[in-house]
C-alpha cells in the first residue's frame, strides 16, 4: 500500500482493521527507531567535556585558549538558573563542568555533586583576585570547591526618559511604582526576585528572614503582583520590551546595560539607594565527571580565566572577571561607561548586598507560587 | 507430531500458532509500541505513584509510605484552585477549539468536492513547525508592539498599544485553541465524512429544514468525532505548562507550573508527584463523567 492510497483509504474510512494495524505497527516501530539516530548525531565530539552554563557564557570568544589548544569548543547544555540545572543533574544528567553561583555552592556541596578543584593545575589562579578565592560557603576542609570567575550586579534597568522622577532618586522602589502598572518587570526566580522584594520591604538580611520578615516580603510581593506585567525567564524578554517602551523599568544584569547601550537605546542602571545586590559566579567540577577528560576539563577552566576572556567579558557584557589582570587592559573610561565605579571588585562587592545562600528556599518558593496563584 | 521437536518442526508450530491466532499476531505486531508503553509510560507512572508516597527533606527523600502530600494537597487551598483554574482554562480551550474546529470540518467534508487531501494538509500545516514556535508567533501578534497593536495603530484606531492583549488567562486560551486546532477538525472531519448522506437527504425529504437536519442528523452523527476532539484538546491542555509560562503573565499560571516548580525550583519531588498523580485522577474522572454524559445523550436522541 503505498502513501497516497493509505491517506485515500483513511480519509474515506475504507480501511481494514489489518491494514489500519500493519499501519500503526510501523508507525511504532519507527518511532521507537528514532531516537536512536539523533543520539548519535550528539555524540558526535564526544572526546570534549561538557560545560553546563548560562545562556551566553558559551560563546567562543570566553574560552579562546581552549580553542586554540583543542582545535574546537567543548559540549555545551544551557541552563536557566541553577535550581533548573540541579533539577536535572539529580534526574541523571551527566555534565562535567557548570558555572552556578556562590549562594548555590553550598547546597551543591551538601547534595555531593562537586568536588574539590586543584588550583595549581590552573595558570591563571595567581592572578585572580584574591577576595573572590575566600568567599564564604566555597572553600571546605581548606581545599577550594569553585573558581570564581565572573561577578556582576542585579538592578534596575529602566527607561530613563519614562520615568525622569527616578534619575536622581534611584531605587528598587520604582518596581512598587503604581504610576508605571503593567509596565514593570521582574526576574522569575528567588534570588534575583523574591530577594528584591525581601530588600524593598526592609529585611535586616534578606537572605536569612525571620518569619516577620517573611509576612512583610509575602505582602511586598502580593502588592507588586498587579503592577507587573511578566516575570521574565530570560533577559532578551525584558530587553526587548524595555526598548519598545512595554516596560519601564525590570530588574536585569549588567549585562542587558552594556547590550542595550551599545544598541543606543536610552536606559539607565540603578545604583539604588537600598544597595543593588552582587554576585559571583565561577566553575565547579562534578563528582561524576568523565575522568578521562579531567586534562581538558581543566583546560577549560584555566582558558576562561585568561585576561583575554577577561578582557572581552568586561567589554562586551560590562560584567566583572576574576582575573584581576584583566581590568588594567580595560580603559577606565570604557569601565567607567559600563558602570564600573571601580576597577577593584572588593569596593563594588562590598558596596551592594552580597547574594549568599538563602535558609529555607523551600519556602521561599512556595510563597513567591503562592502570591502568583493569587494568594 | 514428531516434527515438533526438530528445530525446523519448532518454527513450523510456532509459525502455525503465529497464524492461526489473532491475539498472538496482533501482539507482535505491536510489540515494539507496547514496549515502548511499558517502558515509557507505564513505568514512569508506577514511579510517580510510588514517589507521591514519599516525603522531601532538604536534598534527599524519606522512603516511608505518608499521605502528607495528599493531605497539604487539600489543606493547602493554592493547589485545589489552582486545578480548578486549569480545568476551566483548559475547558474554555476545548469549547473554543471545537467550536471553531467543526465548521471547518463542516465545510472540508460537505462543501470541499476535489483536492480535499490538500485541504487537510492545509489545516496541518502550522504544525511544521514547533509548538513553541507556535506559542511565540502568538506573542508576536498580541505583543505590545505586536500585528495587532501596530495594525490597528496604522490604521488609525488606536494611539496607545492596548496592554490586555497579551499575559493574561485570555492570552493562554487564545494560544491554545490556535495550537490545538488540527486535534480538533481532523477527528470532526472524519466523523462527518463517514456519514452517509442518504440520512440528510431522507431528512429533508421528510419536510425538515437544513437547520433541523443538521441538529437531528448530522450532529448526533459527527458527536463521536466532536467527543474525540474533545478530549485530545482537553487533556493536554490541562497540565500544560509552557504555555501560561509564555503568555499567561504574572497571574496566568496554572497546576502545571507549580508541578514544574516542584520538581525544579521547591526541589520537592514528591509532592510534585502527589500534585500530577491527583491531575491525572481529576482529569480521568472528568473525561468519565463527560462519556458517561454523551452517552446518554446518543441514547437519548437515537
Amino acid at each position: 500500500m503505498n502513501k497516497d492510497q493509505l491517506t485515500e483509504k483513511l480519509a474515506t474510512g475504507k480501511m481494514s482493521r489489518r491494514q489500519f494495524n500493519k499501519a500503526l505497527a510501523s508507525l511504532g516501530a519507527t518511532m521507537v527507531m528514532m531516537p536512536m539516530g539523533s543520539r548519535m548525531a550528539l555524540g558526535a565530539s564526544g572526546d570534549h567535556p561538557t560545560v553546563f552554563t548560562w545562556e551566553g557564557w558559551e560563546i567562543p570568544e570566553l574560552h579562546g585558549d581552549y580553542i586554540a589548544k583543542h582545535g574546537e569548543s567543548p559540549n555545551f547544555a544551557i541552563f536557566a538558573d541553577e535550581e533548573e540545572a540541579f533539577a536535572k543533574m539529580r534526574a541523571g544528567f551527566k555534565v562535567d563542568i557548570t558555572q552556578p553561583c556562590t549562594y548555590k555552592i553550598p547546597m551543591w556541596y551538601d547534595a555531593g555533586i562537586i568536588e574539590p578543584i586543584d588550583t595549581s593545575r590552573l595558570s591563571n589562579w595567581s592572578d585572580i583576585t584574591p577576595s573572590l578565592k575566600t568567599i564564604p560557603g566555597t572553600v571546605y576542609g581548606g581545599k577550594q570547591y569553585f573558581i570564581p570567575t565572573d561577578w556582576g550586579q542585579t538592578s534596575v534597568l529602566y527607561r530613563p526618559d519614562l520615568a525622569p522622577e527616578y534619575v536622581d532618586n534611584e531605587s528598587w522602589g520604582i518596581l512598587w511604582d503604581p504610576k508605571y502598572k503593567g509596565r514593570l518587570s521582574m526576574s522569575d526566580s528567588l534570588v534575583d526576585g523574591v530577594m528584591v522584594a525581601a530588600i524593598y520591604s526592609g529585611a535586616e538580611n534578606p537572605f536569612d528572614m525571620t518569619d516577620a520578615e517573611m509576612a512583610k516580603t509575602r505582602a511586598a510581593l502580593k502588592e507588586q503582583l498587579p503592577l507587573i506585567r511578566f516575570y521574565w525567564d530570560s533577559p532578551t524578554e525584558v530587553e526587548q520590551a524595555l526598548a519598545s517602551g512595554e516596560l519601564v523599568a525590570g530588574t536585569t544584569w549588567n549585562d542587558s546595560y552594556a547590550t542595550m547601550k551599545s544598541e543606543g537605546h536610552n536606559v539607565a542602571y540603578m545604583s539604588p539607594k537600598e544597595g543593588a545586590m552582587t554576585w559571583v559566579c565561577g566553575f565547579c567540577i562534578m563528582t561524576d565527571h568523565d575522568p578521562a577528560k579531567i586534562d581538558k576539563i581543566y583546560d577549560y577552566i584555566d582558558a576562561y580565566m585568561s585576561v583575554e576572556t577577561g578582557v572581552y567579558e568586561i567589554t562586551e557584557y560590562g560584567y566583572g572577571h576574576g582575573n584581576a589582570k584583566a581590568f588594567e587592559q580595560v580603559d577606565p573610561e570604557v569601565l567607567a561607561d559600563l558602570g564600573f565605579t571601580s576597577s577593584n571588585p572588593d569596593d563594588m562587592l562590598g558596596s551592594g548586598i552580597f547574594q549568599v545562600a538563602m535558609t529555607n528556599e523551600a519556602a521561599l518558593q512556595e510563597m513567591f507560587d503562592e502570591v502568583k496563584a493569587g494568594y | 507430531m514428531n516434527n515438533a521437536v526438530t528445530p525446523s518442526g519448532i518454527r513450523l508450530e510456532l509459525r502455525k500458532l503465529f497464524l492461526k491466532s489473532e491475539p498472538v499476531r496482533g501482539y507482535t505486531l505491536l510489540s515494539p509500541t507496547l514496549l515502548a508503553m511499558i517502558l515509557g509510560l507505564a513505568m514512569p507512572l508506577v514511579v510517580l505513584f510510588t514517589l507521591s508516597f514519599w516525603l522531601q527533606e532538604y536534598l534527599d527523600f524519606i522512603r516511608t509510605f505518608s499521605l502528607a502530600n495528599y493531605v497539604e494537597f487539600f489543606q493547602k487551598p493554592i493547589y485545589v484552585k489552582l486545578l480548578l483554574k486549569s480545568i476551566r482554562i483548559s475547558g474554555m480551550v476545548t469549547i473554543a477549539t471545537v467550536l471553531l474546529a467543526y465548521p471547518m470540518a463542516y465545510f472540508i467534508a460537505f462543501r470541499v468536492k476535489s483536492n480535499k487531501l490538500i485541504w487537510l494538509i492545509l489545516i496541518t500545516v502550522p504544525f511544521w513547525t514547533s509548538y513553541l514556535l507556535r506559542v511565540f508567533a502568538w506573542k508576536i501578534m498580541l505583543g505590545y508592539n505586536g500585528v495587532i497593536n501596530s495594525g490597528l495603530k496604522s490604521l488609525g484606531f488606536l494611539t496607545e498599544p492596548l496592554a490586555f492583549l497579551l499575559y493574561n488567562p485570555t492570552s493562554v486560551v487564545i494560544t491554545l485553541a490556535h495550537a490545538w486546532a488540527a486535534f480538533a477538525i481532523l477527528p470532526i472531519y472524519v466523523s462527518l465524512e463517514k456519514i452517509d448522506r442518504s440520512l440528510l437527504e431522507a431528512g429533508r425529504d421528510l419536510g425538515e429544514n437544513a437547520w433541523m437536519t443538521f441538529l437531528r442528523v448530522t450532529l448526533p452523527l459527527s458527536l463521536p468525532g466532536v467527543i474525540a476532539a474533545s478530549l485530545l484538546v482537553f487533556i493536554p491542555t490541562v497540565g500544560d505548562y509552557v504555555t501560561p509560562s509564555l503568555v499567561g503573565g504574572p497571574r496566568g499560571i496554572m497546576i502545571g507550573n507549580i508541578i514544574q516548580s516542584m520538581f525544579g525550583q521547591s526541589q520537592n519531588w514528591p509532592m510534585g508527584a502527589a500534585i500530577s498523580v491527583m491531575l491525572m485522577f481529576t482529569v480521568a474522572a472528568m473525561i468519565g463523567l463527560f462519556l458517561w454524559g454523551t452517552h446518554s445523550y446518543r441514547k437519548r436522541v437515537a
